[in-house]
């Protein structure tokens, strides 16, 4: 690694969101909590506290009734591919959270955190979560918990993977059958149960694939890319007013936003 | 030698050093690390094998595939969308991927249960055996049928689109008792309209598949109408890039900028309630300027022109009323708020589409509506000659199960048949089709005909969400005897006197006849993905046991030795009736099925056809072509519905007969209630029988919920004029009653209205549901449909009033 930049594997897997087929249901993030052991507490609507890692955001377009827009915005890791770090990964001081050079994917190593949050503070997207408490789920639930994901403890920050734990499954499966683990490619539990495709998942290196075609369309923008932090989550609008708060190029009069 | 201070720190120097050197600090740092996340309170989920199990959701009517993953086949992590199921593609929606969470839920009820104190006390529940709880029951059963009155027995079931609702008709009829209802649905006047205008009840079907222009009045697409998984797959199909295809253009109509509003290509404003306005406009445009199917009306149509009653009273056509005052351009305008101009343009618009279709029912298609407006909504698809082969509507397909046994019927049930039901009692119009669940309660309430001594409620939450259902509650301490099936601790299994607990839907076996709103044929059965986790019955089975214990006449009309062999001879009647075929083409196919087609029939007999269901396929069957199904009177499709005549009705006016508008205003004084309240729905709260998850609830807005108190909203123009603002606490109150809620400000709000979610304001269950805003159900108004008679609630007057 450089200053100039970082070492690119060959993957750098990434996601594409369509706005304009989302319908803000909200299947998404119910995914995202049954399949990494999100934990929930009674009262989840104080959403600084409240754990989310498929976040959902509010966007309008400032008008008033007869022209009132609004749209839901789901909002993963962002799995920033900026030269050199990802902001969060830059001021971690006991290296939990890293780039995985190799495939683009932003980890969180939980045993490694220490709890400081620097990384919370350091994210424009809010996209990391801190565990403020001992994670528990009424009796009998916690026989839903997936064995493919480790529950955190309290006193650690914890955040979207893009289901990583599905890619080493994807590569595991692929290596017994000898086949290309770089070739590999898998979807994250919210694009799988997204009931209108407005997610897609896949390698932006590979041109032929749908992710790298739909990041290339008029549509696509993403979000604060004037802070080079080079996201590899695209989102896909036909609304200017969408894209141009996607870069929070101007401000909301409501007071009711959020995002 | 002395230990002065240089040796002191070699030594120190060296002790570190050697410290260091030794495995013994990483070892202590490995071990602290493994400890930390080895917290005995941290929950460790056991290991094991994951599979997969495909079945059916039955959450709700819709229909999908889904697939349950299991560790060690015997615990269920999630629910995901059936990839190769024709309905959801591989998606789900938030309920269906939260399934899993009323598996594992604390509020499931265990085992039997009896109230030992007063009725509603959740203390007084005592535990009783399997034995005992059935025994009282059939005890009770059966001193009713030896005392001649089998009709005081009601039952209310949630389930209208599945082979539970025929074994409750089944178990009725044989036993001697009309009472039998389900809760309330847009299916209710559909039927009613489907009879008035085609002479046969079944709702409506729309092939939304092929359609090019979707002109939506109030329907909620998006949040959850007809079946959802279908739609969902559909909006995202509709809205493909240009690269994946062409787009289809959606319109909808709607006094709130719903999130379906929000997502069309263009949104229409109107008031609230007026959308049937505004399609009456609309034909009217379409007539004067002769946009219209003229040869289909010629052919197909009767009451489009002017006709003749049976008595030989000559009658005005809907031609000529379109032409009338009450329905001319400005009447529309007026009523609708919209210049005259866009409704002309609207009209011209859809009129031009090759495609295009009408499509209505607000609330998910979960209340009867204005069985007129169902009317007017339809006559706008007859005026585009939507019902020709090929056509964007038709009428729901049968699905031809086997039939059920034939009631032989003893003298007591003969006796018990021949009382009315008891929501047909008093004065009132004769009614269209089906049960009236308000007037039976109502009447149950004030003035009942007869006592009612029993009352079962099976997978049905009425306390909860049945609107002004202070009815129910009132309703309920006239009842003698209350047994509620529920899984669920829930506001109507706390009211009962004793309780039968149903498996969760995922232990247990159901099926799905018909797609809503799809004009394919659909069945499926959803197979039990694990067995039951608690001490309890499938009510299927609990019916049979009563039947077969009653003996005589009932349990000849109910001879299965279990629920999954009436299942199962259903579906060899299935097999073995004409046409049809189990789905197992690539899921983009289901779109490209034609109308009269004959599908491949993949299966030799009943047992083949099970094996292939159970494992999650679906059977289908294509549409039939609309106009051979018509069974009205003059064999076509009727716009002025002369069925009425032989329905018993005495009508005066011509417009009685024709699809109008026909708004009911809510009850209260516009002066001391100036605002109109509506309910919304979001796709992320549940308000059905199943409470929301708390998964789905983590996603609700901070400004739909805050802690323990929910929003209304408010148009930020009204909220101003009345001093409010975002956040402020109010006192929302209506006839019906009041609820303390706070304002949230929404540009999307009409400003004469104020709108509330469905779904909040459960009491009971445990503290992840229970106690979490205001119930918007117990605030309506709830009015007489003027045709059906069903109980329509759509709004209510409501006040606002500051707190503090």
């Amino acid at each position: 690694m450089s200053e100039q930049g970082h070492k690119q594997g060959a993957v750098r897997f990434g996601m594409v969101i369509d706005l304009d087929k989302c319908t803000g249901c909200m299947a998404c993030s119910v995914a995202c909590q049954a399949e990494n052991n999100i934990s929930f507490r009674e009262d989840e609507s104080n959403k600084l506290r409240s754990i989310s890692w498929m976040e959902v955001f509010y966007l309008d377009n400032d008008q008033d009734y007869a022209n009132y827009q609004y749209t839901y915005l789901p909002r993963p890791c962002m799995h920033c591919d900026a030269p050199h770090h990802a902001p969060c990964t830059f001021v971690c001081p006991v290296n939990a959270t890293t780039r995985d050079e190799e495939n683009g994917i932003v980890g969180h190593i939980y045993p490694r955190c220490i709890g400081c949050r620097y990384c919370i503070v350091a994210c424009p997207y809010h996209a990391r979560d801190f565990n403020w408490w001992d994670p528990a789920w009424p009796e009998p639930m916690e026989a839903m918990l997936n064995p493919e994901v480790s529950p955190r403890m309290r006193g650690v920050v914890e955040k979207c993977t893009f289901c990583h734990h599905r890619l080493l499954k994807a590569r595991a499966k692929a290596f017994l059958e000898e086949q290309d683990l770089y070739e590999v490619t898998y979807m994250p539990a919210c694009g799988e149960a997204c009931p209108t495709k407005a997610i897609s998942f896949g390698n932006l290196n590979d041109a032929e694939s749908q992710v790298a075609k739909l990041a290339k369309d008029p549509r696509a923008f993403r979000l604060l890319s004037k802070l080079n932090t080079e996201p590899k989550v695209y989102y896909l609008s036909k609304h200017e007013w969408v894209r141009k708060q996607g870069d929070k190029h101007f401000q909301n009069s409501n007071g009711n936003k959020r995002g | 030698m002395k230990f002065g201070r240089r040796a002191f720190l070699q030594f120190a120097a060296g002790a570190v050093g050697g410290t260091l050197l030794s495995p013994l600090p990483w070892k202590l740092v490995d071990d602290a690390s493994i400890w930390s996340q080895n917290w005995s309170w941290r929950p460790s989920p056991e290991r094991g094998p994951v599979t997969r199990k495909a079945s059916v959701c039955t959450l709700c009517d819709g229909g999908c595939g889904i697939q349950v993953r299991l560790v060690n086949k015997n615990r269920a992590i999630s629910v995901e969308g059936n990839p190769r199921h024709p309905v959801n593609e591989g998606g789900i929606c938030p309920l269906g991927a939260a399934g899993a969470q009323f598996l594992y839920a604390p509020y499931r009820i265990s085992q039997p249960m009896k109230q030992s104190k007063k009725r509603g006390d959740a203390t007084g529940f005592k535990p009783i055996s399997w034995d005992e709880a059935v025994g009282e029951l059939q005890k009770k059963l059966s001193n009713l049928r030896k005392a001649e009155t089998p009709h005081t027995v009601a039952a209310i079931t949630g389930h209208a689109h599945n082979s539970m609702q025929d074994l409750w008709q089944q178990f009725f009829t044989a036993y001697g008792s009309q009472n039998l209802f389900t809760m309330p649905s847009h299916r209710d006047s559909l039927q009613g309209a489907g009879l008035l205008a085609l002479g046969r009840e079944a709702p409506f079907a729309f092939d939304l598949e092929h359609a090019s222009f979707i002109l939506s009045f109030g329907a909620d697409l998006v949040e959850g109408w007809g079946s959802p998984g279908r739609m969902q797959t559909l909006f995202g199909k509709w809205n493909a890039s240009e690269a994946e295809g062409a787009a289809v253009k959606l319109v909808q109509v709607a006094s709130r900028c719903s999130m379906t509003a929000a997502k069309a290509d263009r949104w229409i404003p109107v008031r609230p309630g007026s959308e049937a306005a505004l399609a009456l406009g609309m034909a009217h445009v379409m007539v004067k300027e002769k946009l219209y199917d003229a040869s289909f009306m010629q052919d197909h149509v009767f009451g489009f022109e002017d006709w003749t009653d049976t008595r030989g009273k000559p009658r005005q056509g809907f031609k000529s009323f379109l032409m009338a005052a009450e329905n001319s351009l400005e009447a529309a305008s007026q009523q609708t708020g919209l210049e005259a101009p866009r409704i002309v343009d609207l009209a011209r618009e859809f009129a031009a589409q090759n495609h295009a279709v009408a499509v209505w029912g607000g609330s998910g298609g979960n209340l009867p509506e204005n069985t007129y407006h169902d009317l007017v909504f339809f006559a706008l698809n007859v005026l585009k000659g939507n019902l020709k082969p090929g056509g964007m509507l038709s009428l729901a397909a049968t699905v031809p199960l086997g039939e059920l046994p034939q009631i032989r019927g003893d003298e007591t049930a003969r006796k018990g048949l021949a009382q009315k039901s008891a929501d047909q009692i008093g004065d009132e119009k004769p009614s269209l089709t089906g049960r009236n669940l308000y007037a039976f309660l109502s009447l149950v309430a004030q003035a009942p005909p007869y006592p009612i001594e029993i009352l079962m409620i099976h997978e049905a939450n009425p306390a909860y969400g049945l609107a002004g259902k202070q009815t129910f509650e009132k309703a309920v301490e006239r009842v003698g005897w209350m047994v509620s099936f529920s899984s669920y601790m829930d506001e109507t299994a706390l009211l009962a006197d004793i309780i039968l607990p149903n498996h969760a839907a995922l232990e247990r076996l159901d099926d799905v006849i018909g797609l809503p709103g799809s004009p394919l044929a659909y069945y499926a059965v959803a197979a039990p993905v694990l067995p039951p986790r608690l001490n309890t019955r499938h009510t299927g089975d609990v019916l049979l046991q009563l039947a077969r214990s009653m003996g005589g006449s009932v349990g000849e009309a109910l001879p299965w030795k279990s629920h999954e062999e009436f299942l199962q001879e259903r579906v060899k009647g299935l097999a073995a009736a004409e046409g049809g075929a189990v789905f197992e083409e690539s899921p983009s196919d289901w779109g490209k099925v034609k109308v009269g087609s004959t599908p491949h029939r993949n299966y030799t007999d009943g047992a083949g056809l099970w094996k292939k269901l159970s494992a999650g396929h679906c059977w289908y069957d294509a549409p039939r072509d609309p106009l051979q199904e018509i069974r009205s009177a003059s064999g076509k499709i009727e716009l002025a519905f002369q069925t009425l005549d032989s329905k018993g009705w005495a009508v005066e006016k011509d417009e009685l007969y024709l699809p109008r508008f026909a708004l009911q205003a809510p009850s209260g004084d516009p002066k001391e209630y100036p605002l109109l309240l509506l309910p919304y729905r979001m796709s992320s709260l549940s308000y059905g029988y199943h409470p929301n998850p708390p998964f789905m609830t983590k996603t609700v807005w901070d400004f739909v919920l805050k802690g323990k108190e929910s929003f209304v909203e408010l148009h930020p123009g009204t909220a101003q004029s009345m001093g409010l603002k975002e956040g402020d606490r109010i006192i929302l109150k209506t006839p019906g009653g009041e609820a303390t809620v706070r304002v949230h400000l929404f540009p999307g709000a009409r400003p004469e209205a104020v709108y509330m979610p469905l779904g909040l304001g459960r009491k009971g269950y445990d503290a992840y549901i229970g106690g979490k805003g205001a119930n918007v159900n117990s605030l309506l108004d709830v009015q007489g449909d003027p045709l059906s008679g069903q109980g329509i609630a759509w709004s209510a007057r409501a006040q606002l009033k500051r707190l503090g």
